[in-house]
């Protein structure tokens, strides 16, 4: 225990020392109070006067601001870092991570980001849509660069142009589920189904968007969408009822509102025995059928390799289109898939980036 | 001139608990009179001055001021013509704004609370006349807020400030009982003035039977919803606090009180 | 520094809500609930007009009057049908939150290259100016006083005497010939008008409205409020709008403070918040004379 602690404050001293940039040697949270870095070094000036071989060396200090708690969300962030780490930008060695959620709060969004450019961070890291525009719109007469995550739609947000290229020093990864993909899986899973049912929060920009583009492809695929909109978490028990008894399945988008109530959902459907598709893993995870779904950890990844290159000076955020994943991958429950009596076939299991054999508890 | 007609008025009309406050009661009460009203307590002298000014409804009957039909006007407009002083005298002045804010207010009565200035400049000192009359010092006190006057100050900015406009009637509902008997006498001397002054047509309710007899050219009592004593002119000017007292003790006896 | 500015330009954009707030609670002594979402409403307004390609400041009227709008519904929920003072804020507030998603067509409207009271051919200069990062504080604060003043002045008119009277004695506002139902109808809507005014501009510093940034706007202009009303209730000299004023901006530096020593998760932002508003009632009750507050 006393050696982290030592070790984290060699960190911060090296950071200061080096950068000379406020920062606290936070991990996920921050620790320490970071309005002057050098406070903190020179309480430990024996060891920052030990490390001056990093002083050559270029060290970062990203803040990380997320909108809210989100399984994929925290996954993006998890990725994001991992990405950063493959470029060797490592957390606790040249790099320190300030970490703020947001709880959902725009308001809290923006003193999180003008929080973090008084702490000078050398990069913004916008988690989802609102906290993307907030840094864009805080950072817009700064040098400092934004690189968001987990935005569906960059370019209906306002923050890139038709043709992906950013409207400002800003660039990024966009979370746009894999429609055409999910649309032909179900197709596979259930050859003889007519209609999807589809529950969104009508306080979600991302949902809207998604479900025209459900409602756009489904003729083709033989598909008729019954959408049912709610305005939050209390109307979720009656519109599942009402939802459950137009349709053949259900389909998730990666709707906050809508995913924080999946048991409820699953529940009422497992009654009925009605499947359930997931939009990401951690739905299939909890006891959805199965989705072509987003890899959110690789999402991050990709995210942090883009962060890299711009940290590095190797690209200006300006000039980098925003990136998409080209490829959906399946995931599967095989537990569900019994319970409900229905086969996976095997063309997408075979290719399952992940079954699972049990139902998981939620834990969001 | 006043006229209450056939007024019925029942609480709690058509459950077990209804009691009936006013059955057919009839009062007319002329142009200038002074008119003084004692009475046990629930006798209905309140709740009188209440259905007189439209703040409780009537069940049936009518109201009428100068033989207009006032029956179903709501109770602010009533007022428009009516000055009332309460019992309370936090009810008739406004805590948290200054003596000034108060009187400026009280002259705007009857004209629009537009946009002009709150506070028209040219009546400071006029205002500070009128309260130079009250012989209470409140005229060096204009900007001070009148949630930090006594209770007999207050009294006597509300008395003040009702009247301050021309109105047709003055609505005393015992304005002097939560004062002490020294500044309740103040606040008499100065009413008996200013009813003097502005020739108003006066309706005092009052627990004090001095009072009652002192002041005023009409004299009601009133038990259980009607008018058991009614003595105008020269039999009410003979009229003594004793002969009061006397009968008032004969109702209270009856009631068990 | 930024941090400073950063709470110098919320602060200050929230003041407005705040002096709104004031209106309701403080002076009219009642509890609006609807500020929640009139305060998005007046971004909503205000993306969808500038969306529209209309000019910014003319979205700020029409959110201004967007607000007075939605008070004067709450006031005639309360005033003419007679429900509760609490349950017509919230009645508005629920109705208000799918209005507001229709004005703006979604959750969520970016206007990033529209160009709105802080950005502007007439603020460029301002920007690259030396004193370019107080752009948004500069604008910000112009708008305040702007708005206080107008405020005070109006609180000195015969209207404004009456609303006073309202919130004060409102048996005086029967009593002066005046029906107390519209002076409160009109304080709501004036009030409403300012949270909007201040949704308008926050949502034109962000360059985008989102319907989640109303959640807690009621909260947030009552510490506000009483933040400010409390700490210079002795200084007799600080008019009780500008302490309002100081209120919000101290709230912002309260809740920056907190998130800068990083000792509490973000997470905790709501429970600190409560936390400071209790402790700031019960030691302003502890030296409290009389009267409700």
């Amino acid at each position: 225990m006393k050696k982290t602690i030592i070790a984290a404050f060699m960190i911060t001293a090296m950071a200061a020392a080096a950068a000379g940039c406020g920062g606290s040697g936070g991990s996920s949270q921050k620790t320490a109070p970071a309005e002057n870095g050098s406070g903190t070094a020179s309480q430990n000036s024996g060891e920052a006067s030990e490390a001056p071989a990093s002083s050559g060396e270029d060290s970062y200090t990203i803040g990380i601001g997320q909108y809210a708690v989100h399984g994929s969300l925290d996954n993006c962030r998890e990725g994001f870092l991992q990405g950063l780490a493959e470029e060797g930008i490592e957390e606790g060695k040249n790099l320190t991570v300030l970490y703020e959620n947001a709880n959902g709060d725009g308001s809290t969004g923006t003193q999180i980001i003008s929080n973090f450019l008084s702490q000078d961070v050398d990069m913004v890291c916008a988690i989802a849509t609102p906290m993307a525009q907030t840094a864009y719109g805080a950072t817009k007469r700064t040098d400092v660069p934004v690189i968001y995550t987990a935005v569906t739609d960059p370019v209906i947000a306002q923050l890139a142009t038709e043709d992906k290229m950013p409207v400002g020093n800003i660039t990024g990864t966009s979370d746009k589920l894999p429609v055409e993909e999910q649309l032909q899986m179900i197709r596979q899973i259930l050859p003889d189904a007519k209609t999807i049912g589809i529950m969104y929060s009508t306080g979600e920009v991302n949902s809207q968007s998604t479900l025209e583009e459900y409602k756009e492809a489904a003729p083709e695929y033989g598909f008729e969408i019954v959408e049912s909109g709610v305005s939050g978490a209390a109307d979720i028990p009656l519109a599942a009822d009402n939802l459950l008894s137009q349709v053949d399945c259900l389909n998730n988008l990666t709707d906050n509102t809508v995913v924080s109530s999946l048991p409820i959902i699953l529940d009422k459907s497992e009654d009925k025995g009605i499947p359930v598709f997931g939009s990401e893993i951690e739905q299939v995870r909890i006891g959805c059928l199965a989705s072509m779904g987003l890899d959110y950890i690789e999402l991050g990844k990709q995210t942090g390799h883009m962060a890299a290159q711009v940290l590095k000076g190797e690209k200006e955020a300006s000039e980098m289109p925003y990136e998409i994943i080209e490829e959906a991958s399946f995931y599967g429950n095989s537990a569900v898939a019994e319970s409900l009596g229905i086969t996976l076939p095997e063309e997408l299991t075979g290719s399952a980036a992940q079954m699972f054999d049990s139902i998981g508890e939620s834990n969001s | 001139m006043l006229e209450l007609k056939h007024i019925n008025k029942y609480y709690n009309h058509g459950t077990v608990n209804e009691m009936c406050l006013f059955e057919d009661f009839n009062l007319t009460i002329g142009d200038g009179e002074f008119v003084s009203v004692v009475g046990s307590n629930g006798s209905g002298k309140t709740s009188m001055l209440n259905i007189i000014c439209g703040s409780i409804p009537v069940d049936s009957g009518q109201i009428s001021i100068g033989g207009k039909d006032i029956t179903r006007m709501p109770e602010y407009r009533r007022l428009r013509t009516i000055g009332r002083v309460y019992q309370n005298p936090a009810m008739g002045t406004c805590p948290n704004m200054t003596i000034l804010e108060n009187m400026s207010m009280a002259d705007t009565k009857g004209k629009s609370f537009n946009l002009r200035p709150g506070t028209n400049k040219k009546r400071i000192d006029y205002y500070r006349e009128s309260l130079k009359v009250l012989g209470l010092g409140l005229e060096d006190k204009l900007d001070v807020k009148v949630g930090v006057l006594s209770g007999g100050q207050r009294q006597a900015m509300a008395l003040l400030m009702s009247t301050m406009t021309p109105i047709e009637f003055l609505i005393l509902d015992e304005h002097t009982a939560a004062l002490d008997p020294k500044t309740a006498e103040t606040i008499m001397e100065l009413t008996g003035k200013i009813v003097a002054e502005k020739k108003l047509t006066t309706i005092m309710v009052t627990h004090n039977l001095r009072y009652a007899a002192d002041y005023g050219n009409r004299l009601l009592m009133m038990h259980q919803g009607k008018v058991i004593l009614d003595k105008t002119g020269k039999r009410k000017e003979e009229t003594q606090t004793e002969d009061l007292l006397a009968l008032f003790n004969e109702i209270s006896v009856e009631c068990g009180n | 520094m930024s941090i400073l500015l950063g709470i110098l330009e919320e602060g200050l954009i929230y003041a407005i809500l705040a002096l709104g707030v004031y209106i309701t609670y403080s002076i009219l002594d009642f509890p609006d609930l609807s500020v929640d979402s009139t305060f998005p409403l007046g971004s909503a307004v205000t993306a969808a007009l500038l969306t529209a390609g209309v000019p910014a400041p003319a979205a700020l009227a029409a959110a201004f009057l967007g607000g007075v709008l939605a008070g004067t519904i709450t006031g005639l929920i309360h005033v003419k049908l007679k429900v509760v003072d609490l349950l017509s804020g919230i009645i508005v507030m629920t109705g208000l939150y799918s209005i507001n998603l229709q004005i703006a067509g979604g959750a969520n409207l970016a206007f990033f290259g529209s160009s709105t009271i802080f950005e502007n051919s007439l603020t460029d200069p301002l920007w690259s100016s030396p004193v370019g990062d107080f752009t948004v504080v500069i604008i910000s604060l112009i708008a305040v006083v702007l708005v206080k003043i107008l405020l005070d002045a109006y609180l000195k008119t015969r209207s404004g005497y009456l609303l006073r009277a309202a919130g004060d004695n409102d048996t005086l506002v029967t009593s002066l010939a005046k029906d107390k139902g519209t002076v409160k109808i009109i304080g709501l809507a004036l009030a409403n008008g300012l949270v909007a005014l201040s949704g308008s501009i926050y949502c034109q510093k962000q360059g985008f409205f989102e319907i989640s940034t109303g959640t807690g706007s009621m909260v947030i202009g009552l510490a506000s409020v009483i933040i400010g009303t409390k700490l210079f209730k002795r200084i007799s000299f600080i008019k009780t709008t500008t302490a309002v004023i100081i209120g919000s901006v101290l709230y912002k530096a309260c809740i920056a403070a907190a998130m800068a020593v990083g000792i509490f998760p973000t997470h905790y932002m709501k429970f600190l918040t409560a936390a400071l508003f209790l402790i700031i009632l019960v030691v302003s009750n502890r030296s409290k004379r009389k009267g409700a507050a």
